[in-house]
């Protein structure tokens, strides 16, 4: 029998090499640092990335603030219409089922989040919220990093994954090469060339002395490796799960029934990437905006039902993200453009709900934009230390104070 | 696994790869000096992937037949493409339902309405496929690669997404013949057209930007992405370059670029440190001038072309050729086809082809001439689809390629074309002469689909393969299995990983 060595992460210049012999899906043994809580060695954080910049304003609706309507002439959703929360605030009534869980306690909303200096590009703003570095061009995601530092296993390749057809950035580190998925079918060698031939490309040498060099060599070698083994594990590995669950018919839908069947086969998944848009709503935002929050809502139920009835939901969280707001004051085609400050979901059996942060204010804008009154980096913070139990030192740079939804 | 054929190979290849068989030089230390190295089909072969998809074996050859200035001035100075037909509009009630629409379309109830907007629905749908296929099929055919190479950079440059934001018909194929008919030419003026370009206009909401609320979409981009990059303007510029944008729009009927004075924004504008009654065109001549442009356009050309992490001094000097063009891409592009920097060790297979120069390259390497629609979806579940990019950013391109998912896209596509020999042309090179001993269809797989880029256990592997390891009848290489042994053996070729690097 034939030992392949690989190398991970020979591309970011770090080379490790592992042998890789029948290792899928062993679950998590490493402990966690000293002094931080024990027992969070099987939780997943799922994030949800909301692309194109969902508008804030039309997400927590501001319906006790009249500055809000003359901003918002056609696209105000009128006080009656809102899923109120208190006499300020209340949920776009696309979302009665999140409506619903934040009742019962098991959704965070956390207010104005953004950070300093906020860039009005999508990608700019895309990165920064990915990389967590407002500052300068990082070429990890913090995820990324965050698995890094986590002492997993080297040898299961579900350590963290991916339910998209592109690698996002927020799920690159150095040392951990994370699967992206677009979903179960598809993933995996099609049928229509023989059993053998496929043994033999699992078997064909990708590494070995090749007449040329590239930087890319050793990446495409350990992705084939991985894309090979993986794909033919993954499916066996949950196929015991069973589900009674029914999902909305959307792809946000099916990424989070797939994510509860991954977190349920406990495969030492860590972190799953969801993405659900697009949210860039220049133009007839009411028709593009409801319908987008109504499928978040729909789903996120459906995948706490599936979850609580597996015994999961407690050890799930759900972080949404968006890469901004939108402009305060809506233009000519009834639509919005790029703006700043943004709410993120934070939902699971395993948090206090409520709100938190500041709604951000209609009096003081930043040339027409909403301001942050939370750095997204705290939020972050809260869920390595208080979610993870670890650090964020080598994650994060600098400090940032923990939110008090996680304890 | 037949030790004995396995050993026997990799002896063989072991000693098959001198030093020689590599391009000449490491990067120059002047950059963008002329290439005066030696010149073979491995290097033939590169130039093809780059100026086109790669070609077939035989072009190869006609190419390293003939000096490299040759060469390149073959690709650079293109035949006249002008006859070849454009797509045809599938279905021309397109235009009459659509009135209905618009006359109608106030009750969304109207069953009227309702059936023609999913009869529309429909159509548009199937126009798309066509227009995708169109493309394709062109790229595999085209006597002009260079031409198509130019237009699907330009493509990914402008980025525009067909299907989404009204942009339906033929409008992607309008704009794709202007990147066309710009391919080598004045990228300035392109950028002109492309501000009037209705799919574009319609793409980042230019046409209904108006006076009292300019739209920002278009003026940000054409910033950010298109000619100058972050850091190089203001959020200041952005609003202003908005207004000067204003009434930049087209006639509904006609679908012709169209200046709605009444909608423009007449007054003074401050944009790059200059002020005046500026409009949009006066805005891309102000940003043409501005340095950050042609360092910009020349950074991505070598990413595309070259590699992905150009040297800043190579980014200047190609920069500085490029301004010293004013623009013109006909020499900047003959000046890097024969560069030393191109035909570098670092060049070489250092970028990741794209999923369709993957596809299109396999197509012409095979001999493959019509592309069928089912190719879209596998396509799509490699990461790209022409005319339907993720984001007015384009493909990211490079390792952002590669994952798990499209890399098994990758396989079974070489799998399902391999499975597929009645697609083949009837002489294929593949199986071609007959059953060849294990040695020479193993050098034949790895010349002519890696030009030898593989490792000798690899080709130890394959050969093993050919004389049955590993397969169900277990047998040697004969009359009886050849050609579909050799097709299996084609497809693990393409699986190995210079085939996913260009």
């Amino acid at each position: 029998m034939k030992r392949t060595r690989f190398l991970i992460g020979a591309v970011a210049g770090l080379s490790v090499a592992a042998n890789v012999d029948n290792l899928f899906g062993r679950a998590l043994a490493q402990p966690i640092l000293p002094g931080l809580p024990s027992g969070t060695d099987d939780r997943v954080l799922v994030v949800i990335n909301m692309q194109g910049g969902n508008d804030g304003l039309n997400t927590i609706v501001p319906h006790g603030n009249q500055k809000y309507y003359q901003y918002r002439p056609t696209l105000g959703i009128a006080p009656n219409d809102v899923l109120q929360i208190n006499k300020d605030i209340g949920l776009n009534p696309a979302m009665a089922s999140l409506k619903s869980m934040y009742d019962a306690g098991n959704v965070a909303l956390v207010q104005g989040a953004g950070y300093p200096g906020p860039d009005h590009s999508h990608f700019r703003s895309t990165e920064i919220w990915q990389t967590a570095e407002p500052e300068h061009y990082e070429t990890t995601g913090w995820v990324g990093r965050f698995l890094d530092s986590a002492n997993l296993p080297a040898d299961n390749l579900f350590n963290a994954v991916a339910l998209s057809p592109v690698l996002p950035e927020v799920m690159i580190g150095r040392r951990v090469d994370v699967p992206a998925i677009a979903a179960l079918q598809g993933f995996g060698l099609s049928s229509d060339r023989n059993q053998n031939e496929r043994g033999v490309f699992a078997a064909i040498d990708k590494g070995g002395s090749m007449p040329f060099d590239s930087p890319y060599l050793s990446t495409v070698a350990m992705i084939e490796d991985h894309a090979q083994r993986g794909s033919q594990e993954l499916p066996k590995l949950i196929s015991g799960y069973k589900t009674d669950a029914s999902y909305p018919a959307t792809p946000l839908g099916r990424s989070l029934a797939l994510a509860a069947q991954i977190v349920g086969s406990r495969l030492g998944t860590r972190v799953v990437y969801v993405q659900h848009g697009s949210f860039d709503t220049h133009a007839a935002q009411k028709q593009t905006q409801d319908r987008l929050l109504k499928e978040f809502s729909d789903a996120i139920k459906a995948f706490y039902d599936d979850l609580a009835a597996h015994g999961n939901d407690k050890r799930t969280l759900t972080m949404t993200f968006s890469e901004f707001g939108r402009r305060v004051a809506e233009n000519a085609s009834r639509g919005t453009d790029h703006g700043e400050a943004a709410p993120m979901f934070l939902v699971g059996g395993g948090i206090k709900g409520g709100l938190y942060g500041e709604h951000p204010s209609l009096d003081v804008l930043d040339n027409g934009d909403v301001k942050y009154t939370v750095d997204f980096r705290s939020v972050y913070a809260t869920v390595i230390e208080k979610w993870f139990g670890r650090q964020t030192s080598g994650v994060l740079a600098g400090s940032f104070p923990t939110l008090t939804m996680l304890t | 696994m037949p030790k004995r054929a396995a050993s026997r190979y990799y002896r063989m290849a072991m000693n098959a790869a001198p030093s020689s068989f590599r391009p000449a030089g490491s990067l120059p230390s002047a950059p963008l000096a002329a290439y005066d190295g030696p010149w073979n089909t491995r290097l033939a072969a590169h130039l093809l992937r780059r100026a086109g998809f790669g070609g077939s074996p035989s072009d190869i050859a006609h190419y390293a037949a003939m000096p490299m200035g040759d060469a390149v001035a073959a690709l650079i100075r293109f035949p006249s493409t002008a006859n070849y037909p454009e797509p045809q509009l599938t279905d021309d009630r397109a235009a009459e339902l659509s009135l209905l629409m618009s006359v109608r379309g106030a009750d969304k109830t109207d069953d009227a309405v309702m059936e023609a907007r999913k009869q529309l629905r429909d159509m548009r749908r199937t126009q798309n496929v066509a227009n995708v296929t169109w493309w394709l099929d062109r790229m595999v055919a085209t006597p002009a690669p260079l031409q198509e190479k130019m237009t699907l950079f330009l493509h990914g440059h402008y980025a525009t997404a067909a299907g989404t934001k009204n942009i339906y018909g033929l409008d992607i194929v309008d704009q794709n013949e202007l990147f066309r008919r710009y391919a080598l030419g004045n990228w300035r003026e392109l950028t002109h057209y492309v501000a009037r370009d209705r799919a574009m206009l319609k793409w980042l909401d230019n046409a209904r930007s108006v006076k009292a609320h300019p739209n920002e979409n278009f003026a940000r981009e054409l910033m950010e992405l298109f000619t100058l990059g972050i850091g190089n303007y203001s959020e200041q510029d952005v609003r202003e370059s908005a207004r000067a944008f204003t009434g930049f729009t087209f006639a509904p009927r006609t679908g012709e670029f169209y200046f709605n004075a009444r909608q423009h924004d007449d007054d003074s504008k401050t944009f790059l440190g200059k002020t005046g009654n500026f409009n949009g065109d006066d805005i891309i001549d102000i940003i043409f001038q501005q340095p950050a442009a042609p360092k910009l356009f020349a950074s991505k050309l070598l990413a595309f072309f070259i590699y992905s992490d150009p040297e800043p001094d190579l980014v200047d000097q190609v920069a500085a050729l490029i301004r010293k063009n004013d623009f013109n891409m006909e020499p900047v592009m003959s000046t890097l086809l024969r560069s030393n920097v191109f035909y570098s060790d670092r060049a070489y297979r250092a970028l990741v082809k794209s999923p369709v120069e993957f596809v299109v390259g396999t197509y012409q390497l095979f001999g493959i001439t019509s592309v069928q629609p089912e190719v879209i979806g596998a396509l799509n579940r490699m990461g790209q689809v022409p005319f339907h990019p993720p984001s007015v950013k384009g493909w990211d391109g490079g390792a952002q390629w590669l994952n798990t998912q499209t890399v098994l896209a990758r396989e079974n596509f070489a799998s399902s074309l391999m499975s597929a020999p009645e697609m083949m042309q009837a002489q294929n090179w593949l199986t071609q002469g007959g059953p060849p001993t294990t040695e020479a269809a193993t050098r034949k797989l790895s010349s002519t689909i890696l030009q030898g880029d593989a490792s000798a256990s690899a080709l130890a592997d394959l050969a093993g393969y050919l004389d049955g390891g590993g397969t169900s009848t277990n047998t040697m290489l004969s009359g009886e299995n050849f050609e579909e042994r050799m097709r299996g053996a084609a497809y693990l070729t393409m699986a190995m990983p210079a085939y996913q690097l260009s």
